[in-house]
């Protein structure tokens, strides 16, 4: 199992300001001195996660306390320098939302050369309230996904000569990538899912699949993904094409871990404080989905304990550990509850551990990433069904 | 009429749960709409399967809906069948009609309309639109004006409704849907319903809209740049009626609007929001009797 360690990097000081934290919330309520000690404070953070055998994800977001990181590259690009052996992944670049292509596949192929060829992909359609940030069309948004994602995997994997673009959102008289990437034939490219039929085109293509804080909705989203990769492939995926993630808080006693873990449900919290326009614009989703939604109610989306129920709108330590959104205890509970539920979803091999989230600080995060690395990461080795063959998982794939 | 008519439509609402209001989709018909769809039928216009209501005697007028579909403007277009053949079609993409893939501007919509006037065959019309329609009346008179015998635009969009920082037209997409339907009309709103308790159809429908609009109108923001430079070419007589307490477009935009078109009439409504087909048909179907040449010709 590889364990990467991920912060949202939060301006948590604003959290105390009402109201929404996305979108609409004006940056006066930012120090940006504060901001740069946080941001300092992330990077040693995840600069410590690589000494202790960590790989690492960034994400991004725009307009947000939640999130200050608005570049995975960027932030890649000093982790690329700072760090020795972790794998770096960016999941993900909004590449519907990007202006750019081309310059997406440049600052990848910087990132994996700076780092020699430790970079790792995440393409994705990102969140709904990103557009209004953007501005791209919410109609036909993944039309313009997938043309930039053809035209960034076709840089990135181009050997010969340079070429001229003519699509129907981009348009280029020249495609050249310099510097070209080290890693053959490109950098390992994740996708995120959140249900069987969204991770089919994922196994089809033979991309790392990843599912955020779903909870039991992980089982039918690797299933699905297990089932489309068998039928593109003839053979099963190994475990670590797939990746879970969760908010993990480890001490050595239950009442410590628990404290941190209510600083880390601020993540939750804040996460959720959006106006509702900004949740789903006209045409981000199909129509036929948004009439689905609107019968099934609000609760149909929410993550569901083990008795069936949704989660409430605030939510225990204990109802989120049951949930399988947080992991939470000493070493040996959090053990026990990652062995249950990698065996309830069906296994996988990647657990992107939210290891800092919220308004936990730098010391609680230390001890948090220390305790995981030596007390339950090396435990984690025995669950994966089969240990992956390192030479097909960075294979090209035709 | 020589249309084709088309076999079956798979998004048409009929008969029941018509008027019912989906918060969720924010574009819902305020009017009790099933009735007012029956008469609906099917045609084929330029390879799109085109939902359309025809209704009334007299010369004829293509009715152009706002963004609540061609069922949120029925007490108007009920009004205008007194004097006018109405020829109400639901925009691609809008209400039954199919939406084409490469339609993504409003010219294409423009153009869409001009091919039905063809198809149909009608000559002398009074092309009348209405918000979102308003907007796809300009552009097609701009672009040919020859089967058009007058104009009306009722709160048309079009124009830019913003420069720079100073924005005068709302942004509908930054608002809460509930406070959209709001701003809407000065009629006030039917209780919200519960979207469990509408029927598939209905809300599709509503969500059909609700993308149409996206679709069209999200950037640049319900206006066409290059349209205030067209308007010269509308060569028709043109009156430009608007809601005196229009929220969402107001007055004074409306009053520039009508400044753009040489020689357009302006009419201010009292009491009346953007929603002007639901706030006040009855004067919005006086003042186009009034105006309409080929009325005033045939009464003569």
């Amino acid at each position: 199992m590889k364990v990467w360690q991920f912060s949202e990097q939060a301006y948590h000081p604003a959290f105390d300001v009402p109201g929404p934290m996305r979108v609409t919330l004006p940056s006066h309520h930012c120090d940006p001195a504060e901001a740069g000690v946080l941001l300092n404070r992330y990077l040693d953070e995840y600069i410590l996660a690589d000494e202790l055998g960590y790989d690492l994800m960034v994400n991004e977001h725009h307009a947000a306390a939640t999130c200050m990181s608005t570049s995975c590259m960027t932030t890649l690009a000093i982790l690329a320098r700072q760090t020795q052996s972790a794998r770096l992944l960016a999941l993900g670049i909004p590449i519907g939302n990007r202006a750019n292509p081309i310059r997406v596949a440049e600052e990848i192929a910087m990132v994996d050369t700076l780092s020699g060829g430790r970079l790792e992909v995440g393409l994705v359609k990102g969140a709904a309230y990103e557009i209004f940030m953007s501005n791209r069309h919410p109609t036909r948004f993944m039309d313009r996904f997938w043309e930039a994602h053809d035209l960034i995997v076709a840089l990135l994997e181009n050997t010969g000569d340079n070429f001229a673009w003519e699509g129907e959102h981009f348009h280029y008289r020249v495609a050249s990538l310099w510097p070209r990437c080290i890693q053959a034939p490109r950098p390992p490219i994740w996708m995120t899912a959140s249900s069987a039929g969204s991770a089919t085109r994922h196994a089809q293509l033979g991309y790392t699949c990843a599912t955020f804080l779903s909870g039991a909705v992980a089982r039918s989203v690797f299933a699905g993904y297990r089932k489309a990769y068998l039928e593109a492939h003839g053979v099963l995926p190994s475990d670590d094409r797939l990746a879970y993630l969760a908010v993990v808080s480890v001490a050595n006693d239950r009442r410590t871990a628990f404290d941190r873990a209510e600083a880390m449900k601020a993540y939750f919290s804040t996460a959720a404080r959006l106006d509702p326009q900004f949740r789903n614009p006209a045409g981000f989703n199909p129509v036929k989905d948004n009439v689905r939604m609107l019968r099934a109610g609000p609760n149909a989306v929410r993550p569901r304990t083990r008795d069936g129920n949704p989660l409430p709108s605030d939510p225990t330590i204990e109802q989120y550990i049951d949930a399988g959104l947080m992991f939470v205890g000493t070493p040996d509970d959090v053990f026990d509850q990652l062995k249950r539920f990698h065996a309830e979803v069906g296994g996988f091999g990647n657990l992107l551990m939210m290891g800092q989230a919220g308004t936990l600080g730098h010391a609680e995060t230390v001890d948090n990433l220390t305790l995981f690395a030596r007390e339950v990461k090396p435990r984690l080795a025995g669950l994966s069904a089969g240990a992956p063959d390192p030479d097909v998982r960075y294979e090209a794939f035709a | 009429m020589d249309a084709t008519v088309a076999s079956d439509n798979q998004w048409a609402s009929r008969r029941k749960g018509g008027g019912q209001v989906a918060e969720r989709t924010g574009m819902g018909a305020a009017a009790s709409s099933g009735e007012f769809l029956d008469d609906a039928q099917l045609i084929m216009v330029s390879g799109v399967s085109t939902e359309i209501v025809v209704k009334g005697s007299g010369p004829p007028l293509l009715f152009l809906h706002g963004m609540d579909g061609v069922e949120g403007a029925a007490a108007l277009i009920d009004l205008l069948a007194r004097d006018f053949t109405v020829h109400a079609p639901s925009h691609p993409g809008f209400g039954g009609s199919a939406l084409p893939r490469h339609f993504t501007t409003v010219d294409d919509l423009a153009y869409f309309h001009l091919d039905l006037l063809d198809q149909l065959g009608l000559e002398q019309v009074t092309v009348a639109g209405f918000s979102f329609g308003g907007w796809i009346a300009a552009e097609m008179l701009v672009k040919d004006s020859r089967r058009a015998a007058a104009l009306v635009l009722g709160a048309p969009f079009g124009l830019p409704g913003a420069e720079r920082r100073d924005r005068h037209v709302t942004d509908i997409f930054m608002l809460a849907p509930r406070e959209v339907q709001a701003r809407m009309q000065v009629t006030p709103l039917p209780a919200p319903a519960d979207p469990a308790s509408i029927p598939e159809a209905v809300l599709e429908r509503g969500a059909r809209n609700a993308e149409a609009v996206a679709l069209f109108g999200w950037s640049p923001y319900l206006h066409s740049p290059k349209l205030r430079h067209r308007l010269h070419r509308i060569r028709v007589p043109t009156l430009v009626l608007w809601g005196e307490e229009d929220r969402i477009a107001p007055l004074g935009f409306g009053r520039g609007y009508a400044e753009a078109i040489a020689g357009a009439g302006f009419v201010a409504i009292p009491a009346c929001g953007h929603r002007i087909p639901v706030d006040r048909p009855e004067a919005a179907a006086d003042a186009i009797r009034e105006f309409a040449p080929a009325l005033q010709e045939s009464a003569k």
